[in-house]
């Protein structure tokens, strides 16, 4: 029977076709269609017993033939019942590969999977559950309570013979902490696990004796900081418990100060730093702690981060020894600037005057702060102004050390600018003090100190460059409105230029030392800043086009450029490096934008930036790309390297016109910050999946519990087509034949 | 602002004072002519007068008591003379109507007052709204059609610019207030009804040219305080609302 049905075929099944309705009616029609024609082609032969039995013959075969057609398959079912699975669970995260005792804890996972056999569902998880064991132990961050929901999903309406779960205890997700509430509070665990379908046995792995391992946790600084004001960095570190650490905080490289912390009975210690910025830019600081020898993860004892300084507005210090006109007219531009915080000493009365009359109690005057301004308050500001200030007669104290703090506050970074006048350069006997040292010019003139003939100042070619006396798009703009400024009444004459100055105004014919006397003269000291401007009658510049009905856009723009160039701002250079974040972690995406701008400062399209990324180690990474029509390029970049990392761009056209900046790359693996194994939470885990459940401790290797009864259904599902089995082929052979012989002998062709 | 007086300083200055002034360069009056102050006169052809020894007595003052560098020399112009530019204060006296004021010399003033300079408009009509006074103020919303002219406040920064002065005075004292146009920082326009130069002019003689009522010399007295400020005052803007000034004179005791 098995020889005409095929193998296999039992007589429990169901026969169904695999042709549609449509089709199947198709071929039926078609069938008897086939059937007609053997009957009128055969319609010449006597009717007899042949031709009803030839055409009886005709409808079994094509009856057979269709049914063959229409794809009959023989579907029978058998179920059966198969034993539960061991499914296991093994953490895949970094601090499964912490070492104690010189062995990691993850080989101590391979003497459990030994344990429970090769039949096992193995599947690795840290933030995500993985099939298979876990291939390396470098996993951010465990989430225990994910990872066993995914499988109880996984598993649904299964029995199994039971959940083995191999773990530090390290948890990062929710469950641990509600895990503790509920624990601390008394209240029931169960219902915090979904059904796992079988006894949980927890292994523990790690934390048969105590980690030494000491870290900088975290730095709190809040990313940014105003200049001059001070901002706190906080550093949280941890380590043994009672133990005192020194906590280190460095900038560039260079330890700044280092204070002792003494830790809590947790291990925890907090610690500040002050600083106080005195530039603007962002600066790489790094609070670390010593590595001790057994300290099982270096790493983690140095934390770096970037500060961003930011001005908050330009403070301005304005003395004047006498209200002028100059005096006047820049008061009113500094004023009227939002961007810029001015404090205004103006000296209206001299010793001198003090005999005219009048009584102390008609004045509405105020004494002079000198010493407070010139000590503790000079940090405060970013640029002191002296407008024909001579400071004899109200340095009353002191006078040596507040001109000190002056030139000391320059070469420290900050900007300082002498006019001219009747009391400025030496004719305010500023010649030998320490203020000349900081000066662009030298002082200490063996002739006249002044000549009031009136002059035109002319450009020279380094004020041609520059940007503080740029006036125009163009050089030859730049040229033409300087020509058509109005003369000055007069000029401070000096000994010459200073080292390492740079005259951008000379006298038209004067000269000194065989060069131009310098009328605008400019100088980068130290960390400073100082200018120079040798006239009192600058206000011209303003009222003076404003009668010629041009605006006072020349006295404007030259403050305005003086301002920018004395402050020096990373912002304000014609290449800025701006990294999209100060702070990143490794291996995160970090966008960093090269901006370039022309001499006027309008956006440098098309322009190729050069540049490189220097990470902490010596390592470059090069970069060349061209600016786009608002002037940007944009450099993609992640660090692989703890530590601050340098960026440097210039213009390919140019070596000097350059900017940089730093980022700080952090690899704070929170798996790495809490070392010490969780008994607890695996205890609490094994509890709240419910009686049958079983926590096995560091060492433990006894086997896991499991239901032996557990099992599940598995119904075998065979189909058979019939379309291919030899009775078919065989009947359609038969009755064919058979049709045929009898039309034959009935007559018919 | 004046000097910090230490008893230590006082001892010092004095010991090397007498010394040292022997060997000090010869001090300049600031570098040129043209920066030191000095007062520009409008004259229009009918309704303003001249009293340049008015203003010749004043920068006097303003030398003796100030550190302000002054050219007493007054300067008369018209308001279309380009080198009105040259000269950022400017007064003009009035003693009736004036004369309808051209574009030109409109647009001119304009840019004067709001490129930094001051004038300040002197009523010597003694008429509190004579015509003097409805020309000024049409010649001042001419000049500043958006900003009206309005008393300046007590504590405004011209009444304690080098002074204290609580209310204004020149030759009379009948105004309450001194009234002005404010621009930011400053007000470039500042109107007197009480005639201040009627109470500093001087005749050839050197003796006070108009009696001054009704508070005689100790008017006069005030008068003078009021013409020290306004120069002050066109130097240094709102300086004496700057914070530091005003704690400090509410800390003595000398503002409430």
């Amino acid at each position: 029977m098995s020889l005409l049905l095929g193998e296999g075929l039992g007589s429990q099944g169901e026969l169904s076709f695999t042709l549609g309705p449509a089709t199947l009616t198709a071929l039926v029609v078609a069938g008897v269609l086939a059937w007609l024609l053997a009957w009128w082609t055969g319609r010449q032969a006597p009717s007899g017993w042949l031709r009803r039995g030839e055409l009886l013959c005709w409808a079994l075969a094509l009856g057979v033939l269709v049914f063959a057609l229409a794809g009959p398959v023989w579907t029978e079912e058998e179920g059966r019942i198969e034993e539960g699975r061991l499914v296991v669970l093994v953490d895949g995260s970094a601090s499964m590969a912490v070492r104690e005792s010189g062995e990691a804890r993850a080989e101590q996972v391979e003497e459990i999977l030994a344990l429970l056999g090769p039949d096992v569902d193995l599947y690795s998880f840290d933030e995500e559950l993985r099939p298979g064991a876990p291939t390396s132990y470098t996993g951010r961050g465990s989430d225990l309570g994910l990872a066993i929901s995914t499988l109880a999903d996984r598993y649904l309406g299964q029995e199994l013979r039971g959940v083995v779960l191999i773990s530090d205890g390290i948890d990062r997700g929710p469950l641990s902490e509600d895990l503790q509430a509920a624990r601390e509070s008394g209240g029931d665990l169960d219902g915090l696990l979904p059904p796992l379908g079988g006894p949980l046995t927890v292994y523990q792995v790690g934390g048969e004796q105590r980690i030494r391992d000491s870290a900088v946790e975290d730095v709190l600084s809040g990313g940014f900081a105003f200049l001059r004001t001070d901002v706190s960095l906080r550093a949280v570190v941890r380590g043994q418990p009672g133990a005192t650490l020194e906590v280190s905080l460095s900038r560039e490289g260079r330890v700044v100060e280092s204070k002792p912390v003494l830790l809590d009975a947790e291990g925890r210690g907090e610690v500040g730093f002050t600083v106080r910025p005195v530039r603007v830019g962002r600066f790489a600081y790094e609070v670390s702690i010593p590595v001790e020898e057994d300290d099982a993860v270096p790493g983690n004892n140095r934390f770096p981060v970037v500060l961003r300084v930011v001005r908050d507005r330009v403070r301005v210090l304005q003395v004047s020894g006498s209200p002028s006109y100059d005096t006047s007219s820049l008061r009113l531009f500094l004023k009227e600037d939002p961007s810029v915080d001015l404090v205004s000493f103006f000296i209206l009365r001299t010793q001198e005057d003090m005999m005219s009359g009048w009584s102390s109690e008609e004045l509405s005057l105020i004494a002079f702060p000198y010493e407070r301004l010139f000590s503790e308050e000079l940090q405060t500001f970013d640029l002191v102004i002296f407008q024909n200030f001579d400071y004899r007669p109200y340095f009353s104290w002191g006078s040596e050390s507040l001109l000190e703090n002056i030139a000391t506050y320059v070469e420290e970074g900050g900007a300082f600018v002498m006019t001219g006048g009747d009391r400025s350069f030496d004719l305010g006997q500023y010649a030998g003090t320490p203020l000349s040292r900081v000066l662009p010019v030298q002082l200490g003139a063996t002739g006249p100190t002044s000549d009031e003939t009136p002059f035109r100042p002319v450009l020279t070619p380094a004020g041609r460059a520059h940007p503080l006396t740029r006036q125009g798009a163009t050089d030859a703009e730049t040229d033409a409105i300087w020509q058509r400024l109005p003369e000055m009444d007069g000029y401070n004459i000096v000994a010459g230029l200073a080292p390492d100055s740079a005259t951008l105004l000379a006298h038209p014919s004067a000269t000194v030392g065989g060069a131009p006397a310098p009328i605008l003269a400019v100088r980068e000291h130290g960390r400073g800043r100082s200018m120079a401007l040798m006239v009192d009658s600058s206000w011209r510049w303003s009222f003076s086009e404003a009668a010629e009905g041009r605006g006072n856009q020349a006295y404007l723009r030259f403050w305005k450029n003086a301002l920018r160039w004395l402050m020096a701002d990373p912002e304000d250079q014609r290449v800025t490096v701006s990294p999209s974040r100060e702070n990143v972690l490794v291996g995160e995406e970090l966008r960093i934008v090269v901006r370039a701008r022309d001499a006027g400062y309008l956006p440098l399209e098309g322009e190729r930036i050069v540049g490189t990324i220097l990470s902490p180690a010596g390592e470059t990474t090069p970069f060349e790309l061209d600016t786009d029509a608002s002037g940007e390029a944009v450099v993609l970049f992640q660090g692989q390297e703890q530590g601050a990392h340098r960026v440097e761009a210039r213009l390919s056209s140019s070596s000097t016109i350059r900017g940089e900046s730093v980022f700080a790359v952090t690899d704070r693996d929170p798996e790495l910050v809490e070392l010490e194994a969780r008994p607890q939470l695996l205890r609490d885990l094994a509890a709240a999946a419910g009686d049958a459940s079983g926590y096995r401790g560091p060492g433990d290797r006894s086997g896991p519990l499991l239901d032996a009864d557990a099992g599940r259904e598995r119904l075998d599902r065979r189909v058979r087509s019939l379309s291919a089995v030899p009775l078919v082929g065989l009947l359609f052979g038969l009755l064919a034949s058979a049709a045929w012989w009898m039309r034959r002998r009935a007559g018919a062709r | 602002m004046s000097p910090e007086w230490t008893r230590r300083g006082v001892l010092s200055g004095a010991l090397t004072g007498a010394l040292a002034a022997s060997l000090l360069p010869r001090r300049a009056l600031a570098l040129g002519a043209g920066s030191r102050i000095r007062i520009a006169e409008l004259q229009l052809s009918s309704g303003t007068t001249s009293r340049p020894e008015a203003w010749r007595r004043l920068l006097y003052e303003v030398v003796q008591a100030t550190s302000v560098v002054c050219d007493p020399t007054p300067v008369s112009l018209s308001p279309e003379d380009p080198a009105l530019f040259a000269h950022p204060f400017s007064v003009l006296v009035g003693t009736g109507a004036l004369p309808e004021v051209s574009d030109a010399a409109v647009a001119q003033l304009s840019r004067y007052l709001s490129y930094g300079g001051f004038l300040f408009l002197d009523d010597a009509s003694g008429s509190l709204d004579g015509d003097f006074s409805r020309s000024a103020r049409r010649l001042a919303s001419r000049l500043f059609p958006t900003r009206p002219m309005a008393p300046l406040p007590g504590d405004h920064s011209l009444h304690r610019a080098f002074f204290l002065i609580d209310r204004p005075a020149g030759r009379t004292a009948r105004a309450s207030a001194l009234e002005g146009v404010t621009l930011g920082p400053i007000a470039p326009l500042v109107y007197c009804a009480d005639d201040l130069s009627g109470a500093l002019d001087r005749g050839p003689d050197g003796r006070d040219r108009h009696p001054v009522v009704p508070g005689g010399e100790a008017q006069r007295r005030e008068a003078l305080k009021l013409g020290v400020n306004l120069v002050l005052y066109s130097l240094t803007s709102n300086y004496k609302h700057d914070i530091a000034h005003v704690m400090e004179l509410m800390r003595e005791g000398r503002l409430e």
